[in-house]
């Protein structure tokens, strides 16, 4: 009869699991209290904060692919006639990053 | 034709037919006893060198090796060594010299033919080697075999090879106003960006330093409709719009003019884009890139220049430099480039230069009235101190200097010390202003410099002097490549 629940060979038996591995902490409460980040924090490894230098001559180090097609607005001071927009893509095996200069269209004016 | 090869017994693969190139192997640190051996003796024998006579340091042989790509190493006092001054690589046996021989047999120097048959190819006469090597002449055959050569490369690559692996390019908004766009271009350090059009949904045009030139002018000129304060709200847009209509009005030189958007895609081919930069009389070219069949949703991907070219000719041909016969002759003697009337082949353009008194307004004149790129700035001796560029013209809108100076009274001196600020980490100016070369230099060695990104011309000075000979821009060496 061969109707056991491990099969066991002499000197080869599978030890048992030590206690302490079923004595982890309930998950609290504590964590669900706080909101989820407004946005995922991989985002803040955009390529557009690298300064501009003539050295560089328009290259960048490769990007992580979770920035990837996201589309990003430049993070200055409210009272701004120019916002740069920018996002990274790939083309073919290459990346570009895109960074356009847009104005700012002021309050009451209708914007198109 | 080398019938007399079989002498030397030490032919590449053995097997009669094909033609060979004879090949001369030189080990030049000195040793006792020389030995070279490599992929053409299957790394197994070993084929000894002698010594030149007059020089015992300097030990050499000729072997005749099929055309394609060999790989060597010198045996020397019984320790395996590379010469390091030559091309190499790491592969299965160490470090190894390579070389590559171009098929055609017909470019090897001439006295390696039949006229010499009494001769064995063991014995070098060095008077005839030293002879070639001198001659600075041109010969057409060089020249046109170089040309094609390229000119192949050039049509079989495309502008994709052009692009970095992680590039970044500016573009701006066309109803941007023209004040805060040079701005832009100023903090970014770029010299040219492509023009939006948000309603058209398409790129339509460019926004460079010539520009910002012609409305520096506009704004000098009291008669002119531009004053500082419209400058504030005069929207590219605007700029580009009257720019058109002056030129209606004007005559016009048979539709050349730059303001049809001269751009290209990702799968034109290198030669193409070089030729559009060539006839447009630009410096760059945007590569922009449409999945549809018509041009909607246009992606730009790059600003396409003739350096950037250059430096895909230069690494492509950097192993196998003999198949370029021409890049090894003086730049002195090759014809392109503008040069002063005494020294080198007049090619019809005068060489302007000026003084660091000069005002600035005579040096934007001259941009727009000689239609040239840069002046260098000489002394009373006509020696070199710096070079005036188009481009420069961008540290103007720092702390927007342009709207404090009138043209006519700034000296370029002082335009240059403008842009020159310390602690600015913008603009192009890091301290590798003028470039310069010699009469002498190779026409590789210019090339490669050319090939730096932000070296747009290099300028020809005498050795020592500094005095000013020449200039040779990109795009000299471009219509010179491609005929």
């Amino acid at each position: 009869m061969h109707l056991q629940d491990e099969a066991t060979v002499m000197g080869f038996e599978v030890p048992k699991s030590p206690d302490s591995s079923y004595n982890n902490v309930y998950p609290g409460n504590e964590d669900e209290a706080r909101d989820p980040p407004m946005v995922p924090s991989h985002l803040q490894h955009t390529l557009l904060n690298y300064p501009a230098s003539i050295e560089t001559s328009g290259t960048l180090p490769l990007p992580q692919n979770v920035i990837l097609n996201h589309l990003y607005i430049e993070n200055r001071e409210s009272p701004r006639s120019v916002v740069a927009l920018g996002f990274t893509h790939r083309f073919r095996s290459k990346y570009v990053t895109v960074v356009l200069y847009k104005p700012v269209q002021r309050r009451g004016n209708t914007s198109i | 034709m080398f019938g007399s090869v079989a002498d030397t017994g030490y032919e590449g693969s053995g097997i009669s037919g094909p033609i060979l190139i004879p090949k001369r192997f030189v080990w030049p640190y000195g040793g006792r006893r020389v030995f070279l051996s490599g992929s053409f003796t299957r790394w197994s024998e070993h084929i000894p060198m002698s010594p030149m006579e007059g020089c015992p340091a300097v030990f050499q042989v000729i072997c005749s090796l099929m055309p394609g790509y060999h790989q060597y190493k010198f045996n020397v006092d019984g320790e395996w060594r590379h010469d390091e001054q030559q091309p190499f690589v790491s592969g299965n046996y160490g470090v190894v010299n390579t070389i590559y021989l171009a098929r055609e047999p017909d470019i090897t120097p001439a006295m390696l033919s039949t006229e010499t048959p009494g001769r064995s190819h063991m014995e070098v006469d060095n008077d005839v080697f030293r002879h070639m090597e001198a001659s600075p002449r041109m010969l057409v055959p060089d020249l046109e075999v170089s040309r094609h050569r390229i000119s192949v490369f050039l049509s079989s690559n495309t502008a994709y090879d052009l692009l970095p692996e992680s590039g970044k390019v500016v573009a701006l908004d066309i109803n941007l106003p023209v004040k805060q766009a040079f701005h832009v271009l100023f903090e970014q350090g770029v010299s040219m960006a492509p023009l939006w059009d948000f309603c058209r949904s398409q790129f339509v045009g460019v926004l460079s330093a010539m520009d910002f030139i012609l409305i520096l002018k506009e704004l000098g000129n009291h008669g002119s409709n531009l004053t500082q304060e419209q400058l504030e709200t005069h929207t590219i847009a605007a700029w580009k719009e009257g720019k058109l209509q002056r030129c209606r009005t004007l005559e016009s030189n048979g539709g050349s003019y730059p303001w049809r958007f001269v751009h290209a895609g990702p799968h034109e081919c290198l030669k193409d884009v070089a030729l559009k930069v060539l006839q447009n009389k630009v410096s760059t070219v945007p590569i922009i890139h449409s999945s549809t069949e018509d041009g909607s949703f246009p992606q730009l991907l790059h600003l396409a220049s003739l350096s950037g070219m250059l430096k895909c000719i230069c690494r492509h041909f950097k192993h196998s430099l003999s198949s370029l016969p021409i890049l090894q002759l003086p730049i002195g003697s090759i014809p392109l480039g503008t040069w002063v009337p005494q020294v080198g082949e007049p090619n019809g353009q005068p060489l302007a230069m000026l003084r660091p008194n000069a005002s600035l307004g005579a040096a934007l004149s001259m941009f727009i009235q000689a239609e040239v790129s840069s002046i260098p700035i000489v002394d009373d001796n006509d020696s070199l101190l710096d070079v005036y560029s188009r481009s420069d013209i961008t540290a103007l809108a720092k702390d927007k200097a342009y709207a404090r100076i009138s043209l006519d009274e700034i000296s370029i001196h002082q335009a240059l010390l403008l842009g020159q600020d310390a602690n600015s980490p913008f603009g192009l100016h890091n301290g590798h202003r003028c470039h310069m070369c010699l009469r002498s230099d190779s026409l590789q060695k210019v090339m490669e410099r050319l090939a730096n990104p932000g070296v747009r011309r290099l300028v020809v000075v005498e050795a020592g002097s500094k005095r000013v000979e020449g200039i040779i821009s990109l795009s000299d060496v471009f219509r010179f490549l491609l005929g």
